[in-house]
């Protein structure tokens, strides 16, 4: 199964990306969540770029193709 | 026809073609006429077919294989144990089998008697060696002649398979040494085999652990300074890299404790500049930082404080100054190398060390280098007007630098080799390229040096007078270390600047250098561990990600999913900040991670949040995150 949510370092990621901004209580979590949604979309859209080639595995290009499109996506 | 019908019957009764094909007397009588060539096998074995009968290419093969089983391990192994007496299998049997003086004179006497008499005889003197278990030590390897005799000896009892035996020992013989381990191994019976424990050197053993920890302490610290500097990049860049990584054992720690040394006085000075001097250039010192960073994070560091050493030394040589350490050292040759003068001799260092396969770092040290003398001018015009004490260490570096990449790859080389001798060493290395450094030096020195020994004098005073421990530290060689790794933690984290024209960019460069030094060097100051930046655990990236995709993926896609997280972390944080203070508050809230989430496309009117945290966390986050109502007016989490 999975591990635990890396609370610490995901407070410590924000920290240093924005020093000045505080986290309530569980949103990290709820940042965690976010994370694996868009984990969870990037494996999708590799998935499907990788059988567009006809390749049962996933390869860097299709990954960047990927990520190109999801983190478009994921800007608030 | 009747041998084909009796073919067929034994055919009905055998379970296979082969076995009926064995079982057939015809066979069997062209087995028996075949046995004196079964060694010659192939060639003449057909040839004696052919002459047998109706030879079909199909009775050939059957034949043949008929041959060629009789031969088989399994098979004379079988005749082999059906001739031999009936023995217990204890180590005992070895006797019987062994070639000692006390086995052979038993099987003779008794070659007359018949196989039952044999049986009884050969038990009693089974039973008299009772008590000796051979070891197994004495008669390590049976050597098939020997063998052979053994097995001879009891050939003639049997007088119905002598013809076979022979041959069989024969095919043993020639075909199939190694049915001799098995054999050997059955007579032996549950005898094991001598085990040769090999004694550890315990003393090799323990060397090859230091080496190893020298090794990952010393790749640590250098990759450590890599990544800091290079935003994670811990590939070899040179050559130069991978020789110093490679480098002997008593090589690494004397390298760490000399990097230590040598970058404390710099980096001490550095400080004690920027602490004292009001007037103190901006610029230049930010240039000066910038060197340090530059040259922290160059392949050859290492060797560029070596030679930095190596040069303070020459110059303890060269202007006869003895008791000062070389920090002061150090300032004295900066001074001396004042000017333009000082500045050219380096450029022309600089372009004669410059090799195309250093180039990179030829240029490097280029810029860190005129960054460097022109610090050592201003430092030097400070230093007069204010006294204040510059320790051009970094100048002397710079220069260090010059020199050493001239002879980089014959001086890295020598570095590894004798760490200890140092100053010997290099010093005939350096001297080619020390000659335009003291060229510079004493052309300049002269008139300096009275002045310069006074601003010492004064600095000298002054470092004692000091407040600030580091300072302190900075006379004294031994107490370095703090303040060196304090100011290396605080250029670790800042990127390195490799600007064209170190003049024009150095002016805008200085104004972050101050606010970020001062909270750096608590976390690293302390213990002298690697500041690793925040990550996600790339392994819990791979986890995650490989479930969702649930097809295979290359290490390299995993490299680019790494990347794109960091960026996605980068990107939220800063939509978070948004939306916080959109809302007037500084603290992000549950709200506004959910408004991330809308904004994303992931919550909608259909999707609320609850049922994606169902869906995606573990139970012990789902308690938190979700409320929900127990018995006894309790609700977890509790609000």
């Amino acid at each position: 199964g999975r591990r635990t949510v890396p609370r610490g370092t995901l407070r410590k990621i924000i920290k240093k990306h924005k020093p000045h901004l505080r986290l309530a209580a569980n949103t990290d979590l709820l940042v965690h969540l976010s994370f694996l949604l868009f984990l969870h979309r990037l494996a999708e859209e590799a998935r499907t770029n990788a059988f567009e080639n006809k390749s049962k595995i996933i390869k860097p290009e299709h990954t960047i193709a990927a990520a190109k499109v999801i983190l478009k996506k994921s800007r608030g | 026809m009747d041998g084909r019908v009796g073919l067929r019957a034994s055919r009905r009764a055998a379970p296979t073609p082969r076995v009926a094909v064995r079982s057939s007397p015809r066979h069997r009588a062209r087995v028996r006429e075949q046995e004196p060539v079964v060694s010659a096998m192939s060639g003449s074995g057909l040839g004696k077919e052919n002459k047998a009968g109706s030879s079909t290419p199909l009775r050939h093969r059957p034949n043949a294989f008929s041959e060629l089983d009789n031969a088989t391990p399994r098979v004379m192994l079988r005749k082999i144990i059906q001739n031999q007496p009936q023995v217990s299998p204890l180590a005992l049997q070895t006797v019987q089998l062994e070639e000692t003086e006390d086995a052979r004179p038993e099987p003779p006497s008794q070659r007359t008697s018949s196989t039952v008499e044999l049986q009884l005889p050969d038990l009693v003197p089974e039973d008299a060696s009772v008590t000796t278990f051979r070891m197994t030590r004495k008669r390590k390897k049976l050597s098939i002649s020997e063998f052979e005799r053994a097995a001879d000896k009891r050939l003639p009892q049997n007088q119905a398979h002598s013809t076979l035996d022979s041959t069989l020992v024969r095919s043993l013989r020639m075909s199939v040494g190694s049915v001799m381990a098995p054999d050997t191994v059955e007579k032996r019976g549950l005898l094991r085999r001598p085990q040769n424990h090999k004694a550890i050197d315990i003393a090799a053993f323990e060397g090859g652990v230091e080496q190893n920890m020298l090794q990952i302490k010393a790749q640590d610290y250098l990759v450590d300074l890599q990544t800091s500097s290079m935003t994670g990049t811990t590939t070899i860049r040179t050559d130069a890299e991978v020789v110093l990584n490679n480098t002997e054992l008593f090589v690494e720690p004397q390298l760490g404790e000399q990097n230590l040394l040598a970058v404390e006085p710099q980096l001490s000075d550095s400080k004690t500049s920027a602490q004292r001097s009001n007037t103190s250039y901006p610029a230049h010192e930010k240039a000066r930082l910038e060197g340090l960073v530059s040259r922290v994070s160059t392949d050859e560091r290492r060797t560029l404080r070596f030679s930095e050493k190596d040069l303070i030394t020459d110059h303890e040589h060269v202007d006869g100054i003895t008791q000062k350490t070389p920090a002061k050292q150090g300032e004295e040759e900066q001074d001396h190398s004042q000017q333009n003068d000082p500045m050219e001799q380096f450029s022309e260092s600089e372009e004669m060390a410059g090799t195309t396969e250093h180039h990179a770092d030829a240029e490097y040290s280029e810029h860190s280098e005129k960054k460097l003398s022109r610090k050592a001018v201003s430092q030097l015009t400070a230093a007069q007007d204010a006294g204040v004490e510059m320790e051009m260490t970094p100048s002397e570096g710079g220069v260090a630098e010059g020199t050493e990449h001239q002879d980089s790859p014959k001086a890295e080389l020598q570095m590894a080799g004798s760490p200890g001798g140092h100053s010997p060493a290099s010093y005939s290395l350096e001297k080619p390229g020390a000659k335009p450094l003291k060229e510079a030096v004493e052309q300049t020195g002269e008139i300096e040096r009275g002045t310069i020994t006074g601003v010492l004098d004064a600095a000298e005073e002054e470092a004692t007078d000091d407040e600030s421990d580091k300072e302190d530290h900075e006379s004294e060689e031994i107490s370095m270390k703090t303040p060196m790794f304090v100011h290396a933690a605080a250029y670790r984290p800042q990127p390195v600047l490799s600007p064209p024209h170190p003049v024009k960019s150095a002016s805008p460069e200085l104004p972050p250098q101050p606010v970020r030094a001062k909270p750096v060097p608590k976390s690293s100051g302390a213990a002298q561990r690697k500041t690793r930046e925040p990550e996600i655990a790339s392994s819990l990236i791979k986890q995650i990600f490989s479930h969702y995709v649930k097809t295979p993926v290359t290490r390299d896609a995993y490299k680019i999913v790494e990347k794109c997280s960091e960026r996605y972390f980068k990107q939220i944080s800063s939509d978070l900040e948004a939306y916080s203070q959109h809302a007037g508050r500084k603290t992000v809230e549950m709200a506004d991670v959910e408004l991330l989430m809308r904004r994303q496309g992931l919550v909608t009117d259909k999707m609320p949040l609850h049922v994606l945290v169902e869906r995606h966390l573990p139970l012990e986050y789902r308690k938190l995150l979700i409320p929900i109502a127990v018995s006894g007016n309790k609700v977890i989490p509790c609000k």
